[in-house]
Formats: structure tokens, sequence, C-alpha cells
């Protein structure tokens, strides 16, 4: 036997030979959440070269980011988790003196906002939670949590699999707060899901909006701008926000600490929250660009939908889901029990 | 004597299982509606917007880098690591196949995390150097005993035979041994490869910026996008896949 020769495998290293020079601002995000146009109208304008990366769901951006995952500058969680990430310190305090687009956020929506001086984070786009229905099947439809109770209806309804909407709901039915941490106002709210699930088909976060479409379920409790997508397809497809009051979700762009484009960060931001981008990223994305000064670059339609621009005294009613701390086990519990109800 | 249906049955159920879901797919992608629950008309516009989306293609870009470099590898690395295994029991032979077989049944998301954890203890930029590792370090095992199966009855005499007639080691390899071989290698390539291109877990962890792979995209899409999208590119992937098939199937054929 011969000498024996070893085989060593080169890797091709060009794989990160891109372009030094053009600055690069990475974004984590949820899909087609930006319009595609707009991305490029920024790079044009910034000499800069924009990469988005995404994630689809808030756990498990944190958990990638919070195990030391660097590298991006610009995140896009929902408003609780800001509030987690937070008080990690793992956001940057956001340097005001950048972003003089800010005075065109509405302050309509930042009275109900978790950070209301907007220190870490920049409100992006708000959805609503909401009831809707099949206009043909169910003619005697009234904006209220109360159509969960209505036997008639009986397994042709869905409610959201999500423990802090669906208990919300029936806290807002009650009339009490959507982040009540109050053992006695939970197990109430717990006996109203569970007189609602008997009429329930099931709890259901996605396949709703196929159901809803191929007329299979004839009221659902889902977000506004799944809901409104849906419309596009069937006509016969109405939603309202209950007279009770609903949550309101918001995402926001939140600077990471450990980003390397800070300043193109900001500039970013900046630019989205420009009264024409915001109008044009309202409508491709469905969802409603808190930007107060972009309102009136709307179309009509958006303008006069009540689900959108929510009438003052319900939008009084409304709140934003927040991170509820220890009382997060009480939701478990409730949430369990539900599950476990006949 | 009469035949038992059941093996018809049974085998028309099984296509039914394995083909159906994949012809509903392809039948939605030119559909007009957004849901797939209703057919609305014929229209290729999700297969116009795909063209248009350059997050999608640049995720598939990288995807097809990172399966088919990450699947070379493997097969080279696999494959000496059956060799070795086959060919040179020492004492620790037990450990030597455990070490192999750990990373098959290890859970992905246990695999994930401590790559994760690893690449950032290590100081390593996350991007698609690392996943290239990541998923060399999964196929290396499903290589190895796609290739020590082959290895089992491969009769070694042959190559003493050839040393005989005057071949070297260098060409007792490539001429007889890398040959007979082959199926061997070509499985394991491509198990490694279709492993590759549709791993997600493994790969959201170690997935740095820049780097979003096609499985990442398309969940992400599934929650937050259009679904549609999606149907249209695994048409396209499903054509490009049997069109390979059939090609080197043809090609098979004339040399034989």
């Amino acid at each position: 036997m011969k000498h024996i020769t070893l085989l060593i495998a080169g890797l091709a290293a060009c794989l990160f030979g891109c372009n030094r020079e053009t600055p690069v601002l990475h974004i984590y995000t949820w899909a087609d959440y930006i319009k595609p146009e707009l991305i490029e109208r920024f790079e044009r304008e910034n000499s800069c070269r924009v990469v988005i990366d995404t994630f689809d769901s808030n756990e498990v951006m944190y958990a990638k980011l919070k195990a030391g995952a660097s590298g991006y500058d610009l995140v896009t969680p929902s408003s609780y988790m800001v509030k987690v990430m937070n008080d990690q310190g793992m956001l940057r305090k956001l340097d005001h003196g950048r972003l003089p687009n800010l005075k065109n956020i509405d302050p309509g929506y930042l009275k109900v906002a978790i950070d209301p001086a907007m220190e870490y984070s920049v409100p992006y786009m708000l959805t609503t939670t909401v009831i809707a229905y099949l206009k043909s099947r169910v003619p005697d439809f009234e904006p209220s949590w109360a159509m969960f109770s209505r036997p008639e209806y009986g397994g042709r309804m869905t409610m959201l699999s999500d423990m802090r909407e669906t208990i919300g709901a029936a806290l807002k039915f009650l009339g009490y707060g959507i982040n009540s941490t109050d053992r006695g106002e939970l197990e109430k709210a717990r006996d109203v899901v569970i007189g609602w699930k008997k009429n329930l088909a099931k709890f259901e976060n996605e396949q709703y909006k196929t159901g809803l479409a191929s007329q299979e379920f004839f009221i659902v409790h889902g977000y506004s701008g799944d809901v409104m997508a849906v419309q596009e397809e069937n006509d016969d497809i109405a939603y309202a926000v209950p007279v009770e009051g609903t949550s309101i979700a918001c995402d926001d762009f939140v600077i990471l600490k450990s980003a390397r484009q800070v300043e193109l960060a900001h500039r970013f931001i900046n630019f989205l929250h420009e009264p024409d981008v915001a109008a044009e990223n309202t409508v491709a994305v469905n969802y409603l660009c808190p930007n107060q000064a972009c309102y009136k670059l709307l179309p009509q339609e958006i303008l006069d939908d009540p689900t959108v621009f929510l009438p003052e005294e319900i939008k009084a009613r409304c709140e934003v889901i927040n991170d509820v701390g220890p009382a997060q086990a009480l939701y478990t519990a409730m949430w369990d029990q539900i599950k476990a109800a006949p | 004597m009469k035949r038992s249906l059941v093996p018809y049955c049974v085998t028309a159920a099984i296509l039914v299982f394995f083909y159906l879901p994949i012809l509903v797919l392809v039948v939605n992608s030119f559909n007009t509606s957004r849901f797939g629950g209703s057919w609305e008309g014929f229209s290729l516009v999700w297969y116009s917007r795909l063209l248009n989306h350059r997050e999608i293609w640049h995720a598939l870009t990288n995807s097809l880098v990172i399966a088919v470099s990450s699947s070379i590898v493997s097969v080279l690395l696999g494959t000496t690591a059956a060799l070795a295994l086959h060919r040179y029991a020492t004492r620790l032979q037990k450990a030597h196949y455990m070490l192999i077989y750990t990373p098959l049944i290890m859970p992905e998301i246990l695999m994930g995390i401590s790559m994760l954890l690893f690449f950032i203890a290590a100081g390593m930029q996350l991007g698609l150097f690392t996943i290239f590792l990541a998923h060399v370090t999964f196929c290396i095992s499903f290589v190895a005993m796609v290739v020590l199966g082959r290895l089992q009855d491969f009769d070694f005499s042959i190559i003493e035979a050839a040393q005989d007639l005057g071949a070297n080691w260098w060409q007792a390899t490539w001429k007889v041994l890398v040959p007979l071989l082959m199926p061997g290698l070509v499985a394991g390539g491509l198990l490694a490869f279709t492993l590759s291109i549709d791993d997600f877990v493994i790969t959201f962890f170690v997935a740095g910026p820049g780097s979003t792979t096609l499985p990442i995209r398309i969940y992400s899409m599934i929650k937050h996008g259009s679904p549609p999208l999606i149907n249209a590119l695994s048409t396209i992937l499903l054509a490009v896949t049997f069109a390979a098939v059939y090609i080197s199937q043809h090609l098979l054929e004339d040399k034989t």
C-alpha cells in the first residue's frame, strides 16, 4: 500500500464577497410587510442596500436574538414583545433629533400605546381584532361579542386560538380591562368563553380565512388585515368592531443595541413615516399606519371604513394587549380550563 | 383462484395520498382566488408576481447554494467516514458508530439551538457559512449510513485483485471502488440535497442577516403573506425536479 493521499475540500469564500462599499441595512420582519417599491426608493435615495429577513412568530424571533444572533439593525416585533425586549436591554434608545417625522404619529393611538413617548419603538402598523360574518347567512348581525352566544349559529363560528385575544374578548364583553390581572374577573371571563365554546366549531388562527371564503363558517373572530384580504375575494363578507371594545395590536419598529447601521436605521424609520410613503404602504399591506399626516392621502373607502378608523366612543373602549407579567400563569390556567371544558 | 383486491386498494390509497395534495397545489397555483377555497378562474397572476419578487429569488438562491455545496461536501466526508468505519475495526468501533448515529436521532431543535450557541460562543458571524456547516453536520450521518449499507455487500477482494494486476492505490480507488460505490454515493448525495433544501428548524437558528432560505421565507409567508405565490414557486420547483429525474434516467439508459 502506498502513501495515503489526503483530500482537502476547499470552500468558496466568495459566498461572502459582496460589495463592501455600499452600506447594507438589515431588517428582520414579517413577510410582505413593506411595499417593495418603497424599499427600492429608499435604496435609491440613500444609495444603500436593504436586506430583509423574515420570521413567523414573535417568540422564535425573540429566542433567536436573545441567544445572541446579531447583524440585524431593525426589527418589527408586536408591542407586547417590544416591552419584553426592552426589559431585557436589547433595544437602543431612539434619537428623536433624527426622526422629525415622529410629529406625524397619531396621538390618538399613542394614548393607548405601551411606549407612548416612543423612547424605544415607533408604531408601524395597526390592526384591530374584529368579528367578520357572511351577510347572506347572518341577516340579524349585531356588532357585539354576544354574537358568539347565539345557538342558532352553533358549529358555524370560530374564535381565535389565542388566550389573550379570546379571554380578552370575554373581559371586554364583561366591561373589564383587557389586561386584567384580577382572579375574580378572569374567572368570570373564563365562564363566558366556556359558554361561547358550546357554539363554536373550533378555536382557529389561520383556517378561518379559507373557511369564511368558502362559506363553511358564518361568523369568525379574526384580525382586520386578514379579514380585509378575504373580503377582496368574497363580497358577501362584512365585519365590525364590537361595541364593547376590542384589542388593538401594533407592530413597532425598534433598533437593536447590536445594530451597526444606526444612522441608516433612523433614516429608514423616518422614511416610512413620510406621509406619502405611509399612505402608499397602508394601501399595499392592508393594515393602518398610525400616521395622521397620511390619513388625508388615503382613498375614501379606507377613510370611511369604521373598522379602520374607529368611532370615538368605541375607540375609547379599545386597548392594546400588554405583557401581564406574573399573571400570565393565571391566563394559562384559565385557558387550560376552557380547553378542557366540554 | 380469486385474487385479493386489498393490495390494489392499498396501492391506490397510497398513490392518492402521495400525489393528490401535489395536484391540488399545482391546480391552485393557477387559481385567481387568494385563499384557494374555491375556483375563481384561471390566471397566471401569481407567476408574474413571483417573477418580480426579489426576496423570494434571493431566498431560493441561498437555498440552492447551500444545498449543492453541503451535499457535495457531506458526500465526501460521509463516504470517507463510512469507509473508515467499515475497513478499520478498532476496540472503539461501537463508540464510533454511535458518534455517526447520534445526529440522526437527535431532535432538530436541540441541534439548532446548540449550534447557534456554539457559533456565537466561537464569535462567528451567522450567515450562509454557518448554515452550510450545520447542514454538512447533519447530512454526513445520512450519507455515511447509505454508503455503509452499500459497503456491507462489497467484496474487497476485487480491490486486491486490481492491485495484483498492477493498479496503484489511486487507480484502484478511482477505477474500481468509486464506480462500484457510485449508486450509494448518488443516493447519499440526493438524500443530503433534499434534507438540506427543506430543512427549517436548524436553519432558522443558524441563519444570519441576508441568509434567509426558502423554507424560512415560506413559513413567514404562510403567517403573513400570500400563499399562492408559494404554490406557483412549488409548481416550478416540481417541474424542474421532474425534468431533472427524467433527463438523468435517460442518460443512465443510454450508457448501458
